[in-house]
């Protein structure tokens, strides 16, 4: 029955995505159901759910005054009491850091009130974390403690589990931590070796194995452990399953090893944990029995956001510093800051932070609606957007200063290792690429079903409709997606940009039917083109989360609005061009496609695992 | 007759290679003789088959048609080294020698050829200074052809055919000419000759084909049996985390009796994906121990056996299917009903014949049941699978076997069968006909 009510809707919504192929009619046609869908995904066909993204999110005056006088001694702390570069040297935060991050009650940003924590709205956890991120030895073991250690408990705990340890992690008084990896397993949830057994009595698991690489594993009392339990299933079947486990330290058998040395991020512990028959009383299960793969899953889709602000408030302090440096330093009797070539790279970071804060506060805001919207692609795209800008940027900044850059008397080199991080902790970006690239086409190629289906079955109307639509798009046809004009939810002075976001969602939503028509369900397959669908899809993400600011800072008149009209308005035309290439490269015949080639070019080396070509000083003869 | 025969068709053939042999041939009109007319010609009737190598140099006559053997001209030079070793320095000895004895380079032709049926002997085939020294014993000068009517007919036909005879000899063994060579030939035959033309093409086709082997041979082979059958494991084995594992050394009643070892090497390959298969073989099945095979490494022919097991047939194979709760952070498949378009279906229709797994490479010093039983108890403790499986021999004796070593080849290939080894050989194979470990 559900089945049967899926497929009407997704017939509707192909039907009305045809509509408005054709014609743009009004877009209420598009609302087939009452429930959205989330704004990435409706990108995916081509069409843009502007009541989602525009106005940009608010919060209104009251949560405002109090998180800003909030921020005030958290603020004062990190600039006066952190020494961060102490921290990277000695490898651990000073007990008298802790006590005092404790103090302020960052321990329990979202944990809900009547736990004792903050409970801080998505949004308000984004801003305090601009200024967490300060120090991102801090940053790492408070998200580790708080973004996926005890966040398992908030979402699949029940009210015993909550009420018995919540008030706790939130006070500091436990640290909590997420003990998912394994030597063998880093995303295969098949190969996690950890298992728990039910003792004699039922009223215990036997737990045992080890994990590898736990954040806080060393400071930890709290433990959210995943392991393979055996269950029976409906046919009677015995099957290992993944069980969510809460382990306290004092359970027994819990033992920890050095913490590693490590790149960056010294000053977090990280280290394995080993469990010997630690005995984890049944209802300490987090979720249900068996159920381990979804708490896992949702826990880390869930902490993903976050990073967009922690990674702009780093960069405003980074552009900062650099902007100092730039503007005293003099060569040839002229400031650095005179050059065009270092101009361009001031322009470059500030550009990527306004780009990150708008998406990182546009996602929160959606996050924070009513409702369990379901964000976890918009997140992922805030999590590689951000990651990337941030390596990209300290790389940037370090070039700036030059020499001075690269010693260790300075923070940038810290910066630098820190930031390295980012590309691959919390799901590596090549994973999160894939993660948004087939959640959306699988959204799509749902939708699309019936039409793909009566394509490759050879219904005339429809074929001669495609290609039509195909001769009409040729044809230089403009795109009126109902951004500008009269009724438009974007400010004229970003138009052009606006245009041009049209104009590439609708060319990817129609890309995107023809790589489902081409490839259908085997495209998990081919990560390359995937690749570039989420690449598309980032651009488009925060091309729209630039244009929702933009506008809102305009029409409200917040200051220097006419710099960030500038800002989104070249980082719209970069990214226009930019997916116009991208688009192109998907396209299978175009001179811009060398996938094949470059897969060749793959397989030969790692036939040979090394690097094939003669020396060029080789001579045959 | 011949003779007009052989210019009536070079003149037809000259006019083929013109554009290929390009600047150097466009000057006068040149006549080209097909080399093989010429040997007739020149040489007494065809003995070369019986040689190894399509060589040009002729074999002494008198081997094949008299039982006596005669002297050949100036073989004593190659007697002389008085420590009587044989090496590049006693073979530079005997053609000094020449080059004294006879000052004015009467029979060089026939010492040259001599020379170069020498050169094997003297362990100098590879030599390209001694080739050089060979070229350097025709006169100078002499043979370049000076009127036109000299370039339109072989100049010096049997002394042309010589020159080549040195540069085929050195084209057999992979020598490349160098620039002395060139300037000798220069010397000798000038620019338009045959010799000259066969180094331009040893210039341009040596350097095309030298890396043209994508699995290439290190020139000199270990001498080790051990090391040997290594190499030739690992030439086979594409998989680069395989392991070679030597299950026995060689010992051997005494130092020199290579031929007889009581206990014969045992050296074994095995990857980690088949180590993987084998752990998964169904034990009901059995699997096989096949061979001797022959492998050539170079010049040298060695023996492995398979460890392998019958396909299975397409209905009882167990179809991998995704496990359900697999990937943590993005869906293994797409929840879709259709799949890739017959236009984006890169794959040709390919009527492949699909083989059995193989399990485990070895080569053994000898290729005997009770040896390769020894490689199967070693393979044991890495495979503890292979202790619950039926393991069948299916030997073919010695019948895979090169039983005679190529003529020209000094040493025997490393297992030679002895004589009185082949009844034992046939009554095994009947007791392997049946025989189940």
């Amino acid at each position: 029955m559900s089945g049967g009510g899926l497929f009407l809707r997704a017939a509707a919504a192909a039907r009305a995505c045809r509509a408005l192929a054709a014609f743009t009619t009004s877009q209420r046609s598009l609302r087939t159901s009452p429930r959205s869908r989330g704004f990435a995904k409706e990108l995916f066909l081509g069409t843009i759910e502007k009541k989602e993204v525009f106005p940009f999110p608010e919060v209104d005056q009251e949560e405002l005054n109090e998180i800003n006088q909030f921020m005030g001694p958290v603020e004062k702390f990190f600039t006066e009491d952190v020494d961060s570069r102490k921290i990277d040297q000695e490898g651990e935060i000073p007990k008298e850091t802790l006590e005092k991050l404790k103090s302020l009650g960052l321990f329990g940003m979202q944990v809900p009130e009547e736990y004792g924590g903050l409970g801080l709205s998505n949004t308000m956890y984004a801003r305090l974390g601009e200024i967490i991120a300060l120090d991102t030895s801090i940053t790492v073991t408070l998200a580790a403690h708080q973004s996926i250690g005890l966040k398992g408990i908030i979402i699949a705990g029940n009210e015993e589990q909550k009420t018995k340890y919540l008030p706790r992690l939130a006070s500091g008084e436990h640290i909590a931590a997420f003990c998912l990896t394994e030597p063998a397993s880093g995303s295969d949830a098949a190969s996690i070796r950890t298992r728990a057994t039910l003792s004699e009595d039922k009223k215990h698991y036997i737990l045992n194995g080890s994990k590898i690489w736990i954040t806080n594993g060393g400071l930890a009392d709290i433990f959210t452990v995943f392991a393979k339990t055996q269950i029976v299933d409906s046919n009677n079947l015995i099957k290992d399953k993944i069980t969510a486990f809460i382990v306290e330290r004092n359970f027994g058998g819990v033992t920890n090893g050095k913490p590693e040395d490590k790149l960056g991020v010294r000053g977090s512990n990280t280290c394995e944990v080993h469990f010997e028959n630690t005995k984890v009383p049944v209802e300490n299960v987090l979720g249900e029995v068996g159920g381990g793969f979804k708490v896992a899953m949702n826990i880390l889709n869930s902490g993903r956001f976050s990073m967009g602000s922690s990674v702009a408030g780093m960069l405003k302090k980074l552009i900062e510093m650099t902007a100092e440096y730039a503007c005293t330093r003099k060569q040839f009797n002229k400031n650095l800051s005179e050059f065009g070539l270092i101009q361009e790279k001031f322009a470059l970071m500030a550009q990527k932070a306004y780009v990150m804060e708008s998406m990182a506060y546009l996602t929160a805001g959606l996050l924070d609606r009513p409702g369990l919207p379901d964000c976890s692609v918009e997140a992922a795209i805030v999590k590689v957007f951000s990651s990337e800008a941030a390596w990209q940027c300290v790389s940037e900044a370090l070039q700036i200063l030059g020499g001075l850059g690269y010693m260790r008397d300075y923070p940038y080199e810290r910066l630098l290792r820190d930031a390295r991080i980012l590309l691959i902790f919390e799901g590596t970006n090549e994973i999160l690429r894939m993660y948004i690239a087939l959640t959306g086409l699988q959204h799509a190629g749902r939708v699309l079903t019936s039409r793909i289906n009566e394509i490759k079955q050879g219904n005339v109307s429809t074929i001669v409709e495609t290609v039509g639509r195909r001769l009409r798009d040729s044809l230089s046809r403009t795109v009126d997606l109902g951004l500008t004009g009269k009724l438009g939810v974007v400010h004229p002075s970003l138009e052009d940009s606006a245009n041009k976001l049209e104009e590439n969602v609708y060319y990817f939503g129609r890309t995107v039917e023809t790589l489902l028509l081409r490839f259908g369900k085997t495209i998990v397959e081919e990560q390359m083109v995937m690749k570039r669908v989420a690449n598309i899809l980032i651009n488009l993400y925060s091309m729209t989360a630039v244009l929702s600011r933009a506008s809102r800072s305009i029409r409200i008149g917040l200051r220097n609005h006419d710099h960030e009209v500038l800002l989104a308005n070249i980082f719209c035309v970069e990214a226009y061009h930019q997916n116009l290439f991208t688009l192109s490269q998907l396209d299978k015949y175009s001179p811009e496609n060398l996938d094949e080639k470059i897969k060749k070019v793959a397989q030969q080396v790692l036939e040979k695992r090394t690097y094939i070509c003669a020396h060029p000083l080789d001579r045959t003869s | 007759m011949s003779w007009v025969q052989a210019i009536l068709l070079a003149r037809g053939l000259s006019r083929g290679w013109g554009g290929i042999c390009g600047p150097t041939l466009t000057g006068a009109p040149f006549s080209q003789v097909a080399s093989q007319v010429l040997r007739g010609l020149h040489c007494s009737a065809a003995t070369h088959s019986s040689h190894s190598d399509s060589s040009l140099v002729p074999d002494p006559p008198e081997l094949s048609r008299r039982p006596i053997k005669a002297l050949v001209p100036h073989e004593e030079l190659f007697g002389q080294a008085p420590s009587g070793e044989r090496d590049k320095a006693s073979f530079v000895q005997a053609v000094q020698n020449f080059r004294q004895h006879s000052v004015r380079k009467r029979g060089h032709v026939d010492f040259i050829y001599l020379a170069l049926r020498k050169m094997r002997q003297y362990g100098v085939e590879r030599d390209l200074a001694v080739y050089n020294m060979l070229l350097d014993i025709f006169p100078k000068e002499v043979f370049r052809p000076r009127s036109i009517i000299q370039h339109i007919f072989v100049h010096y036909p049997r002394q042309q055919e010589c020159g080549v005879a040195v540069l085929e000899q050195m084209e057999n063994h992979g020598v490349m000419p160098n620039k002395e060579t060139e300037f000798l030939l220069i010397q000798i035959f000038g620019r338009k000759s045959y010799p000259m033309l066969k180094f331009l093409r040893m210039k341009l086709w040596f350097s095309r084909f030298k890396n043209i082997n994508p699995f290439p041979v290190p020139r000199d082979l270990p001498q080790d049996p051990v090391d040997l059958a290594k190499l030739g494991l690992r030439h086979m084995e594409p998989d680069l985390s395989a392991r070679v594992t030597v299950y026995q050394m060689p010992l051997s009643k005494d130092s020199t009796g290579a031929a007889d070892p009581t206990q014969p090497h045992i050296v074994g390959i095995q990857s980690p994906d088949q180590q993987a298969a084998l752990a998964c073989h169904n034990p009901a099945r059995p699997i096989f121990v096949e061979g001797p095979f022959s492998l050539w490494l170079q010049d040298k022919c060695v023996y492995y056996h398979i460890l392998r097991a019958d396909l299975l047939a397409p209905e009882e194979r167990e179809v991998e299917e995704i496990p359900e709760e697999w990937n943590l952070y993005y869906p293994m498949q797409l929840d879709l009903d259709y799949g890739r378009s017959s236009w984006d279906d890169y794959e040709f229709d390919i009527e492949e014949v699909e083989e059995g797994p193989v399990f485990a490479m070895c080569m053994a010093g000898a290729h005997d049941q009770a040896t390769l039983a020894k490689w199967i108890q070693g393979l044991q403790e890495t495979n503890p699978a292979l202790a619950r499986i039926p393991v069948v021999f299916r030997l073919a004796g010695s019948t895979g076997e090169l039983l005679a070593a190529s003529p020209g080849l000094e040493e025997p290939p490393p297992p030679p069968p002895a004589q009185g080894q082949e009844e034992e050989d046939d009554n095994l194979q009947r007791r392997q006909q049946q025989g189940q470990s």
